[in-house]
């Protein structure tokens, strides 16, 4: 198809803005997906993703749309993952794009992910076209809402379009918006191939699956394809398009998009970000833009039962399968024994993957303390990259740390601001700048990303009453004072409790664990003192009290078997125990290191 | 382990009959179906009758419930001389009753039909904790029973009490460890009271007593009871010299005794079963000449040994090790005698004041229960 009658967008919304609501009736309005076919969420397909309500995997589907000027266009939704752990294939994915459908709840207005978002879409010279959602609900205010929309992206106010999603009313509005504000692609058909890969995924029979956008040239089924950034070639198995299910259609050229079947047998032979060209006849230069996916926060995953280490493993390997950024090592600890050290891009990602090892390999799992990747300089001068607190040297070997740094946006109502500046001044945060949007703030803050992993989130949730929304970026490792805080259980060092804290933190980082785990850990048969230990250096200390009684009251002749068994379901019981030294500890001791001290809760 | 070659020697009988069901009730009770007693003590004697191959002569019988004494005094006498020629000379014969069932002609029927003792449920005197337990006695009548049993003068005396019952504090059971010290029966059962799944008690949402304010009711009743001379024999049993209940011993000692009756439990060598719940089935199996509906687990040997540590070790006295067998981790003795919990001596093993308060703890340091 020409080029003129082509249009690539994709929908920016906040989660729960409607974005998947308004993707399926597009779906539907262009006879994409019959009423009979039509299921809720159509685009996203993992269960998990549709329980959380949120898109992990973009995909792009391609309609077809007669326009009120009479004319039949290719319009290709390329959808884009909704969480910040996922900004890199956003960006990706809205390369992909000439322009971009803004959404928003007419009823919440502006969050901050739609900010971060909407901001990419402009550095990248998208056309925006905003819309107003949920205009349907009692709670709608679509006037004010569509002000700030339009001062947000510098549009008129009546250029905002005000729809619902639901009721499928102003839909076709928007369909003709695509049609006549975005711009066609301008790319070159008759350059050397040039295809951005914004997302891939694995099928356990066809191998590596790429979505593309063909910027120049074309490519056809039975090419040989080389990938730029990883060097890989391979045969172009299919080409075809997503309408909605794969639909092969021989070739994609210029300004179209749709997927191509690889054969690679590995995610990581091919990242998102990637140019393909063709093997035989290489574009001079890829795509801009490509960069490997970089883990943020680690953690150490540990089977309860040591027995299903290799289950472990078997899961990780079948995720890593498609998920190209999950990255994991093996990780021997003292306390919780054999286990993998793993790298997530972020917080979400990091749940997402622990409860699809949970869910869908029904693996049971202790999670260690969240932890980002520090720079060590040691006394002789080599630089460490420390992922797990058991890593770092000892304080006299240290020259200096540096730790991750994010720039945190927050969209605060004014009622909330004074409780948000608090909270981001406990979590070492500086001021960097407060603007007001519609009426709220934006508030800016640079903070350490260690601060972040634990329960800011959450935090900045229930001190907002659940109205404030968090958007971050990297913006680079800066020098911290930190130090190693160690817990010991009957004297003896956990180090899956061991964790990285600011040295002015650690007093009371120290004591409130102590505290909680004092609460999380059962009486044993004699005292178990908890200590919190800086460099051997006790700074706090808790007392587990020894247990006094622990009999079965009455045991006659009928009751036997009902206490033997009694005991066998107490032996079962103890067996989810992690034996640490003598001491006995439930996998809830190693999570009390999710939260932080009470303190910062009041 | 094969049976007792000379026979079994304990002989436990279950009449489920009660008024009512007590709060804190999971057992295999039968409330209102006095109609039925006829034919129940007839279903029971047939069942003891069947058992004649496994039965020798008996030391010790217990007649438990439900309420033995409703059964009427006829009845238990019946009952009595249907098991009496099968006893030993000298056997312990308990019969279970409840306080308000008990009066004079009762205890003299008991008596000359050759009960030797009475197990007397209490509970407690104190009147909030019964009504919290959904007692029918009161202290009262508790009183007037111990008074008919000591009148009559040949029946030996135990009572009933529970501790960690929702409500009561220190004072509750100082009085009620009053009451005992005055009343010096020869033998004591103190239970902590259990949250049963299925007791009206624990369905009604009470929790059970934090573990420190068990404890501490737990060592006031074993220090007050031992200071007034009782012998804290087994973890919940306190006796004066020489009043240890015979027929509980053989349980705790892993003899093989047989239970008739509804819900009783037998043991015999590996073999253990259990008659089925129900009235009606009981009787009709055994009014056409068949055995109960039963259960039945063959234990194997290490069930065997580890259900011989989980009993013996409820006792003071030493845990014959060339008896009950090899523990599953030897090392946990060591660590266990290194805490103050148990003590090691010639081939026996026992513990100590403190690992007796934890013999749960204990018995699952030392075995694996699997």
């Amino acid at each position: 198809m020409d080029q003129s009658h082509i249009r690539n967008f994709s929908i920016i919304a906040h989660i729960d803005h409607g974005k998947s609501t308004l993707a399926d009736r597009i779906l539907q309005i262009t006879g994409a997906v019959s009423e009979r076919e039509m299921r809720e969420q159509v685009l996203d397909s993992m269960d998990l993703e549709r329980e959380r309500g949120i898109t992990i995997k973009a995909q792009a589907v391609r309609v077809m749309y007669t326009a009120d000027d009479g004319e039949t266009y290719q319009l290709n939704l390329i959808d884009t993952p909704g969480h910040v752990d996922f900004s890199y294939e956003v960006s990706r994915s809205l390369a992909a794009c000439e322009g971009a459908l803004l959404v928003v709840d007419a009823s919440q207005g502006i969050e901050a992910q739609t900010l971060a978002n909407a901001y990419l879409a402009i550095e990248g010279d998208l056309e925006l076209v905003p819309v107003l959602n949920k205009i349907d609900l009692p709670a709608a205010d679509p006037d004010l809402h569509a002000r700030a929309l339009a001062d947000l992206i510098g549009d008129d106010p009546d250029q905002v379009l005000r729809i619902s999603a639901k009721t499928g009313e102003g839909v076709k509005d928007v369909l003709e918006a695509i049609v006549t504000r975005m711009p066609p692609p301008t790319g070159d058909p008759a350059a050397p191939l040039r295809a951005l890969v914004f997302d891939s995924v694995y099928d356990q029979y066809r191998g590596v699956v790429a979505f593309v956008r063909v910027v120049d040239g074309e490519i056809r089924t039975g090419q040989q394809v080389r990938a730029m950034a990883t060097a890989s070639d391979f045969a172009a198995e299919e080409v075809g398009v997503m309408s909605p299910v794969m639909t092969p259609i021989g070739h994609l050229s210029a300004g179209e998009s749709g997927y191509v079947v690889t054969g690679l047998k590995s995610l990581v032979d091919l990242r998102v970000g990637d140019t393909l060209t063709l093997a035989g006849s290489p574009a001079e230069s890829p795509l801009p833009g490509y960069r490997e996916a970089k883990p943020m926060v680690f953690c150490g995953l540990f089977p309860v039962d040591s027995d299903e280490y290799p289950d472990l493993r078997d899961a990780l390997e079948k995720l890593s399968l498609n998920d190209a950024s999950l990255v994991w090592e093996p990780e021997t600890s003292q306390a919780l024994g054999f286990g993998f050290r793993c790298g997530f891009l972020g917080l979400l990602h990091m749940d997402i993957i622990r409860e699809r090892l949970e869910r869908e390999y029904d693996l049971d799992l202790i999670t260690t303390t969240p932890n980002v990747e520090y720079e060590v300089t040691t006394t002789g001068g080599e630089l460490l990259e420390v992922r797990s607190p058991v890593d770092l040297p000892s304080p006299n070997h240290i020259e200096q740390i540096e730790e991750p740094y994010v720039r945190c946006t927050m969209l605060v109502p004014q009622d909330f601001v004074g409780a948000v500046m608090g909270l981001c001044q406990e979590r070492r945060g500086s001021f960097v700048t407060m603007t007001p949007i519609e009426n709220r703030q934006q508030v800016v803050y640079d903070m350490p990303l260690a601060e972040i992993v634990l329960d800011f989130y959450d935090q900045l949730k229930s001190r907002t009453r659940g109205y404030a929304s968090l958007d971050y970026e990297m913006i680079g490792n800066r020098q911290s004072p930190l130090v190693k805080l160690d817990i010991l259980l009957a004297g003896e060092p956990v180090d899956a409790l061991s964790m990285i804290v600011h040295r002015d933190s650690a007093y009371a980082r120290g004591k409130g664990l102590v505290e909680r785990l004092k609460e999380t850990i059962p009486r044993q048969m004699f005292e178990v003192p908890v200590q919190a230990a800086i460099g051997g250096k006790i700074i706090a200390r808790e007392t587990v009290k020894a247990k006094r009684k622990d009999v079965l009251a009455k045991c006659y002749g009928g009751d036997i078997s009902r206490k033997r068994k009694l005991l066998e379901r107490q032996k079962e019981g103890k067996k989810r125990m992690k034996h640490v030294g003598n001491v006995e500890v439930p996998q809830e001791a190693f999570l009390a290191v999710l939260q932080l001290d009470g303190q910062s809760q009041q | 382990m094969p049976g007792d070659p000379a026979g079994v020697a304990h002989l436990y009988v279950h009449l489920p009959f009660c008024a009512a069901r007590c709060g804190y009730c999971a057992f295999v009770v039968e409330v209102g179906r006095e109609d039925a007693r006829d034919a129940y003590l007839g279903a029971v004697r047939a069942e003891i009758q069947r058992a004649d191959r496994l039965l020798g002569p008996l030391e010790s019988v217990y007649l438990g419930g439900g309420t033995p004494t409703l059964m009427g005094s006829g009845r238990l006498r019946d009952l009595l001389d249907e098991i009496r020629p099968r006893c030993a000379p000298g056997a312990e014969v308990t019969v279970e009753a409840n306080p308000e069932t008990v009066d004079a002609a009762l205890v003299a029927g008991l008596a000359d039909a050759g009960a030797t003792r009475v197990s007397l449920g209490a509970q407690s005197t104190r009147d909030h904790l019964l009504a919290a337990l959904d007692r029918r006695c009161g202290p009262d009548q508790v009183r007037r029973a111990v008074d008919a049993v000591r009148a009559d003068g040949r029946l030996r005396l135990s009572v009933d009490l529970m501790l960690g019952v929702p409500g009561q504090d220190g004072g509750d059971l100082a009085a009620d460890l009053d009451w005992v010290l005055a009343t010096r029966p020869e033998h004591v059962s103190w239970y902590e009271l259990e949250f049963k799944e299925g007791s009206a008690i624990a369905r009604g949402g009470a929790a059970p007593p934090d573990e420190d304010h068990a404890a501490d009711l737990y060592e006031q009743a074993i220090a007050g009871l031992e200071g007034a001379g009782y012998r804290w024999y087994e973890l919940a049993n306190f006796a004066l010299p020489g009043a240890e209940c015979r027929h509980s011993l053989a349980y705790w000692r892993a003899r093989d005794y047989v239970g008739v009756g509804v819900g009783a439990v037998s043991t015999v060598g590996a073999r253990r079963w259990r008659n089925a719940p129900g009235l009606d089935r009981y009787i009709a199996a055994l009014g056409a000449g068949g055995d109960p509906p039963r259960s039945v687990e063959q234990r194997d040997a290490d069930v065997c040994r580890r259900e011989r540590w989980m009993l013996g070790t409820r006792l003071d006295e030493p845990l014959d090790l060339a008896w009950a067998g090899p523990a599953d981790h030897p090392e946990a003795i060591e660590r266990l005698a290194a805490r103050g919990l148990l003590e090691r001596h010639a081939g026996t093993v026992r513990l100590t004041r403190r690992g007796r308060l934890l013999q749960n703890a204990v018995v699952q340091e030392i075995l694996d229960f699997a």
